[in-house]
């Protein structure tokens, strides 16, 4: 792969690592920490780690059931010209 | 036992462990650390799934072979097939 490919497909290794790194710390570091350490500003409130990947599925199912419902919207009959 | 059954009973155990951890059912009394880590894990391991599938397509996209050399000359034999069938008649 060259020129674009490649700097897409590493871009989304590096979000993909920097997103586990991130969220690693945050649901299973946080809590071994005391609660007036420095790196605690860091990190919203704990309940916040599993509503925003919550939210985010849902917006991303209705992402996938909105190309779904157009999809199908847009069959035509058997013959396509 | 079929895999669909050997799935469902692996999934059923491990999400009775994670109710029992979070819920307490069994009154272990565990320092509160260990609460706190455990109700999170199902969506913990459901992001960091989606992390890896991310992570694995977006590097098997930057290192794919691309075998430009052979592209190029299956695009100047489609172009020879096309002159000389045009010579022979077939209308494109």
């Amino acid at each position: 792969a060259t020129g674009v490919d490649q700097v897409v497909g590493m871009g989304l290794v590096a979000f993909s690592l920097i997103l586990f790194s991130y969220y690693t710390v945050w649901v299973i570091v946080l809590p071994f920490v005391d609660s007036d350490h420095i790196i605690q500003k860091y990190f919203l409130p704990r309940e916040y780690s599993v509503i925003l990947p919550g939210v985010a599925a849902l917006i991303l199912i209705l992402c996938v059931a909105f190309i779904g419902a157009v999809t199908w919207r847009n069959r035509k009959p058997k013959k396509v010209d | 036992m079929t895999k669909l059954l050997e799935w469902l009973l692996g999934i059923s155990v491990v999400m009775s462990t994670w109710g029992l951890l979070t819920f307490d059912l069994l009154d272990l009394k565990l320092p509160p650390v260990y609460k706190e880590v455990a109700w999170p894990m199902p969506v913990y391991l459901l992001v960091v799934f989606g992390c890896y599938s991310l992570a694995t397509v977006g590097y098997r996209v930057a290192t794919f072979n691309d075998c430009n050399e052979a592209s190029q000359e299956l695009q100047a034999q489609i172009k020879e097939a096309k002159k000389d069938l045009q010579k022979k008649g077939l209308k494109f």
